[in-house]
């Protein structure tokens, strides 16, 4: 925990990246709301800078005058508001969750703003366990869709499941040199492709690496998949064509967000925490893995990294 | 808990851009679903295949008919499509639907398939029929097909119709058929002994109705056969090898250079080994034994088969044991037009020869084996346990199956027999993109064939 003596220097140090854990069925843009009021919350009540005097000239002007210094009113909190207002604090967030999805969020905050930026452009995979149901479809492929069909599934095992989920998996590999705008026939096409994964050239389509089921209990299921350039509604689209795949029919439950580079859910702040103190806390924390990783932020090759 | 995610959907779909100021009310009516509707819904059951059930894919060039695939065009149906030449994607064929396929091979222009059945018809051929090498089709009198577009029986005398096909190779203009009591039958071209019996130079191979039985070789049943391009290679259950055929090049690995009529055995090093697999598409043999060690002979002029000499042609069989020493045992061979594939236990396909190797562009000629790199078989670090378990080789083209079924091609793409989606040479592997877990693939000289299982 980061204690702060005063507002003028708690302000100062904010200045950087947070991870949050964005619950469900709350958009990005709450969230980000919901942090700078509490920000302000906190700095303002935190001892600010001393009130500004006014200097006051008076007497004759044929005399020698005096100099006064007088409280001045217009700085008092009590006139001109709090110190601190929501306009005051920048927020952007480095990759959008879409409104029913929760998870690892990463937030810059004033200067922090250009850090999710470069994250942005850098496209580091991020983690998704993504909850499905079998023998349902709906309407949104998502829970809160009019059910259109319903069909048996007890003729999936998990061996069927897997089979399918690779199946899906290594489809990726030809979109992803697809993506990765190289020529495929060229010697440095072939020397990134023998190194391993290659991250795609734009940020328009998605891009999966990895693939598993991680929990299997029919109807219930759990994927975990890797990606880049996924969006919420993507995700339910897989679980939908996976059900299909599997002659019956699915639909996702839920979208929670594990990992992001390598910002896991571990140091995702909770909504109970998102004060000044667990935030500046959270701000180091995120710092240190932005040193150590150097290449999350400036990625020298095509090769995926993180 | 239905009454709490209504009220969330509410809350959610009621979002609408407000337009004019404080106006919070409901524009129009938004449907909730009823959930009594979705109890009201029939519950659909979606058929599924049967464990043993086998789907055929098919690519490459159509002209020849190997594929065995017609697309019908415009509402007639008698019309079919005349300009479907070349199919670059992996196709479905409906053949496979109609009866259990179990094995399948290609040869030059043409393939061959068995089927599970009882019945007389066995074995079905489509594509190039020049040499009677599926057997003769003639819907008249005295004018044999030298094509056919479709999957067509072929007629073999069996003594039982409970015989099974147990293995199938086809060559240039041959087929080697092997049941499992009554011996190898072999069809088509014989000029240079391919089919193991006598030459006759003038015998005319178009329409001809010749099938012959070797039954037993060197007192031993047979237990796998494999076509070359003009030759052919029988394994004994004694782990013997048997050749005969066009020996030009050394290929039947009898000592000699002169064409052998009737299958002998193989000298060399591998007539003291118990031979598990032999490989041979073109001119290069190789053989595995149950240890895991290679051999080979025939055509070594992009050194498939380095000898200390330096000669391009083997006559003898050879051991690459020590050319092959540090990569482990042995599990799967193939032998292309000129490299060879070969993967050891831990699932690295190794390659050498002459070709576009999948070793990259620039990699067109490699004296010692390669790994070729299991990146590109889809090891990485989010999955560890991909492994190349089969490979395959056409003239020009080479083919992997890993651990889960997946199908990788690359090579010369010759009228799209890499089943990519293009006519573009792919110099290292990239997956293809079928429905079905993999078991089997077999590479002609311009189209391919792969047997899946279904997924579910």
């Amino acid at each position: 925990m980061v204690q702060f003596r005063d507002a003028v220097s708690a302000y100062k140090a904010l200045n950087g990246l947070i991870c949050v854990y964005k619950p469900p069925c709350v958009p990005v843009k709450q969230v980000m709301h919901i942090v700078k009021t509490n920000l302000c919350r906190d700095l303002n009540a935190l001892p600010g800078r001393p009130i500004e005097k006014r200097v006051e000239i008076v007497g004759s002007t044929t005399e020698p005058m005096q100099v006064k210094l007088v409280p001045n009113y217009a700085d008092n909190p009590l006139v001109c508001g709090p110190r601190y207002i929501n306009d005051d604090i920048r927020c952007s967030w480095a990759t959008h969750l879409g409104l029913f999805s929760s998870g690892v969020l990463l937030l810059g905050i004033n200067e922090g703003t250009r850090i999710t930026y470069k994250i942005n452009v850098g496209r580091p995979t991020r983690a998704f366990k993504v909850h499905g149901q079998l023998g349902k479809a709906t309407d949104t492929y998502f829970w809160n869709g009019r059910t259109m069909e319903r069909s048996t599934f007890h003729h999936i095992t998990r061996e069927k499941m897997d089979k399918v989920v690779a199946h899906m998996q290594a489809a990726h590999q030809k979109t992803m040199f697809e993506q990765s705008g190289l020529q495929m026939d060229s010697q440095q096409t072939y020397e990134l492709a023998s190194q391993g994964l290659i991250r795609p050239a734009d940020n328009k389509l998605p891009v999966i690496y990895g693939m598993k089921c991680v929990y299997f209990n029919p109807p219930n299921f759990t994927l975990e998949i890797q990606s880049v350039n996924e969006y919420d509604k993507y995700l339910w689209t897989l679980i939908h064509d996976l059900g299909v795949q599997l002659k019956s029919t699915a639909y996702c439950t839920a979208v929670q967000c594990i990992r992001q580079g390598k910002f896991d859910v571990d140091l995702a702040l909770l909504r109970k925490h998102w004060s000044l103190e667990h935030i500046a806390y959270n701000m180091n924390m995120c710092q240190e893995i932005l040193d150590e990783n150097e290449r999350l932020l400036k990625p020298e090759s095509a090769i995926l990294s993180a | 808990m239905i009454t709490k995610m209504n009220a969330v959907k509410v809350l959610f779909r009621n979002r609408t851009p407000t337009v004019f100021i404080n106006r919070y009310y409901a524009t129009t009516k938004k449907k909730i679903p009823d959930p009594d509707e979705e109890e009201s819904l029939p519950i659909f059951q979606y058929p599924t295949s049967k464990s043993s059930d086998r789907n055929m894919y098919l690519w490459g060039l159509a002209e020849t008919g190997a594929l065995g695939i017609h697309i019908p065009r415009g509402k007639n149906r008698k019309q079919y499509r005349n300009n479907f030449s070349l199919c670059w994607y992996p196709m479905r064929s409906s053949f496979a639907e109609r009866f259990d396929v179990e094995q399948v091979a290609a040869g030059y222009g043409f393939t061959v398939a068995s089927i599970k059945t009882d019945e007389q018809h066995k074995v079905f051929g489509m594509g190039i029929n020049t040499d009677s090498q599926i057997g003769y089709h003639a819907p008249r009198m005295g004018h044999p097909l030298e094509l056919l577009l479709s999957p067509a029986p072929i007629f073999l005398p069996y003594k039982s119709l409970e015989t099974k096909i147990i293995s199938i190779d086809a060559g240039r203009a041959h087929t080697a058929i092997l049941s499992d009591n009554e011996g190898v039958f072999t069809l088509g071209n014989n000029a240079y002994g391919q089919c193991g019996r006598r030459i006759n130079p003038n015998e005319e191979y178009n329409g001809s109705m010749v099938s012959y039985n070797i039954k037993r070789l060197g007192k031993e049943k047979i237990v796998s056969v494999c076509c070359g391009q003009d030759h052919t290679l029988f394994v004994t259950q004694g782990g013997k090898v048997f050749a005969c055929g066009w020996g030009a090049d050394g290929q039947t690995g009898l000592g000699t250079y002169d064409n052998q009529a009737v299958p002998a055995a193989v000298k060399g090093d591998i007539t003291t080994e118990n031979i598990v697999k032999v490989a041979s598409t073109g001119d290069c043999v190789l053989a595995l034994n149950d240890q895991g060690e290679l051999f080979g002979w025939g055509n070594s002029e992009y050194g498939q088969i380095p000898m200390q000499c330096g000669s391009q042609q083997v006559n003898m069989s050879y051991s690459l044991r020590e050319f092959t020493r540090g990569l482990g045992k042995i599990t799967d061979i193939a032998a292309g037009g000129s490299f060879c594939l070969i993967v050891n236990e831990a699932g690295d396909a190794f390659v050498w020869g002459y070709g576009l190797l999948g070793l990259g562009p620039n990699v067109e000629h490699s004296k010692t084996p390669k790994q070729i790199p299991s990146p590109l078989f889809g090891r990485n670090e989010f999955n560890t346990e991909a492994r190349v378990e089969k490979v395959a080789c056409g003239i020009g083209h080479l083919a992997a199956i890993t651990n889960d079924g997946h199908l990788y091609m690359w090579g010369r793409n010759r009228q799209g027999c890499l089943g990519l989606g293009s006519s573009k040479d792919q110099t290292f592997p990239l997956k293809v993109a079928i429905g079905g877990h993999v078991l089997k693939v077999t590479c002609g000289v311009d189209h391919s064939v792969a047997v899946c299982r279904p997924f579910t």
